[in-house]
């Protein structure tokens, strides 16, 4: 219990909350569009939302704003993960105007799970450019997995001067969850350094990897 | 004690719709009566609907009512009958007769007020030369107001959906915004200025812009209510089998309705009409994400969009301007089937 209370509170100290319970539209939105005017690229923070048309309001308002979220629910209460991307992603092409729909991405009943910044055993140097080559190829899958979760020294995978930095952060904007080892990322001293997902204690990894149709684990 | 209506509701006006996809699902199991004297049914979802009674009369039958969208009651019957009386002006027709439909919370509000709500409709229905012979009330919370009416038309001079042409330009008679500024006015968000001009606006009869109509023999039109600008426009393509271009940059805004946009003051009705009408919707890849939403606010009593060819623009313009609706603009264009049915532009 102290160490769920120590992490909650390792959490909430990195993360802003932005609390719109008992608020009726279009207040909650109001309140997201603020946080995001006031955070720089990058920045995360939370939204609580207590009922079903704020939560639907706010998703799609991140949605068309090309903003990376993810979204928890407990007894009720949605937290909204809203993290700030870079406000420059408007296409111009003539082309691009004539593909009439965003693609959609469809994900499939199964979670990527990396222990690791390397990929099996043996050579080093080896290990790292498999997971880099790995980490590429996810989003040419048919489906995309549903979160992907790091801990022990996985979590170096999302650090910002990680290799594969920028292809997560696309992944996080196809809309896949990701989701970061609070611990792992204080032991070694990452929390500056990781700005996508959300950090996360050992419950709620639990709790993902044990509702997870499939768990890869390259 | 000082009466506001609006601290009753969360969803006033327009904005109090059943989701339109959601009507659409149940109105399919709605079977149409036949009768070779329906002239213009659900099918094509327009305003209202019309029924022959010989070769040189037809009637226009509608109705409308919704909760609050102000605080003062006889503010609130006037702009409920306006809104009501709108949809037979839409289709090109006169209206004649109607009953009240009011819903009333007689244990939590003054008598004054229910007395208030209906002298605003009967005011108003007299400006439009309309008779009201009844009406029905229940006890109801929150309250609820608007008419049941019934109009005159040639049976050949029906205004409809369906009557947009290629090549025509689309005419929008008052300013969009309504929607936005109410939600702003419950959060004090909205200018003084701004929430009169809005009550202005919807308290304006569509009957000038119906007189220009009929004048130039339009064919094509519709009013904008609940389902937001470009939610109607896209009714409106798809009842004609066109596509149609709008500039959300020609479209005239109240006030500051694109300011209280831009701080997330985002009504959900917008959200819902965005939902509704994004799969038929091709949006520029550089459209303000304010403008789209403002597209899909939903009015109450909102202006006409008036399907007009081009060659008459530039009068047809002129004279509603002279009619006093001096925000009228051409938004854009109706163009052959080309992909999605509405194109919305910056």
């Amino acid at each position: 219990m102290f160490f769920f209370v120590f992490l909650r509170s390792l959490i909430f100290k990195i993360m802003r909350i932005i609390d719109t319970q008992g608020q009726q539209c279009p207040a909650p939105i109001i309140a997201t569009k603020r946080a995001l005017k006031e955070s720089a690229a990058g920045d995360s923070f939370e939204v609580l939302a207590d009922n079903k048309t704020a939560l639907d309001n706010i998703s799609r308002f991140l949605k068309d704003n090309k903003t990376a979220y993810s979204v928890m629910e407990n007894s009720g209460v949605w937290t909204i993960t809203v993290t700030k991307g870079n406000k420059d992603v408007i296409l111009t092409n003539a082309e691009v105007y004539c593909t009439p729909e965003i693609p959609h991405f469809s994900k499939g009943d199964f979670i990527i799970v990396f222990n690791s910044d390397k990929m099996g055993e043996g050579d080093e140097e080896l290990g790292r450019l498999l997971i880099s080559n790995f980490i590429k190829a996810i989003k040419d899958l048919d489906k995309l997995p549903n979160k992907i979760i790091f801990y022990n020294n996985g979590v170096k995978l999302g650090s910002i001067d990680s290799p594969v930095y920028e292809n997560l952060k696309e992944l996080g904007s196809m809309g896949v969850g990701m989701l970061f080892c609070a611990t792992c990322t204080k032991y070694y001293s990452l929390e500056e350094k990781i700005k996508i997902g959300t950090l996360g204690n050992m419950f709620e990894i639990a709790q993902v990897m044990a509702s997870a149709g499939n768990i890869i684990k390259p | 004690m000082k009466i506001d209506l609006l601290q009753m509701v969360e969803n006033g006006g327009c904005s109090a719709k059943i989701p339109p996809r959601q009507l659409e699902e149940i109105l399919k199991y709605l079977p149409l009566p036949e009768d070779p004297n329906i002239l213009v049914d659900i099918d094509t979802h327009d305003d209202a609907g019309v029924y022959k009674v010989n070769d040189e009369l037809a009637l226009v039958l509608t109705t409308d009512f919704f909760p609050p969208v102000c605080s003062d009651p006889y503010e609130f019957g006037q702009i409920a009958a306006a809104n009501s009386i709108s949809d037979v002006y839409a289709m090109g027709g006169t209206p004649v007769v109607a009953l009240n439909i009011l819903m009333f919370p007689a244990a939590r509000l003054p008598m004054e007020a229910y007395a208030e709500i209906l002298k605003g409709g009967s005011d108003m229905a007299s400006e439009a030369g309309l008779r009201i012979i009844g009406g029905h009330t229940i006890d109801d919370f929150p309250p609820k107001y608007g008419l049941a009416v019934v109009g005159y038309i040639h049976p050949e001079k029906i205004i409809t959906n369906a009557g947009a042409r290629p090549g025509d330009s689309l005419i929008l008679t008052k300013p969009i915004g309504t929607g936005t500024i109410l939600a702003g006015q419950r959060l004090n968000m909205a200018d003084r200025k701004d929430i009169d001009e809005a009550l202005r606006l919807m308290k304006l009869l569509n009957k000038s812009g119906a007189e220009v109509m009929k004048k130039y023999d339009i064919k094509g039109a519709t009013d904008v209510t609940g389902f937001g600008l470009a939610g109607h426009i896209l009714k409106m393509a798809r009842a004609s089998k066109v596509s149609v271009r709008i500039n959300m940059k020609k479209v005239p805004l109240i006030g500051n309705a694109y300011k209280l946009i831009d701080e997330g003051c985002i009504p959900g009705a917008a959200f819902r009409n965005l939902e509704y009408a994004e799969t038929d919707t091709l949006f520029a890849p550089d459209l303000d994400y304010n403008l789209k939403m403002l597209a899909y606010d939903a009015q109450t009593s909102g202006g006409l969009i008036i399907s007009a060819s081009h060659d008459l623009e530039k009068k047809i313009i002129a004279e509603l301007k002279d009619a006093g609706l001096e925000d009228s603009s051409v938004i854009g264009y109706v163009t052959e089937p080309a992909g999605k049915l509405v194109h919305l532009d910056n």
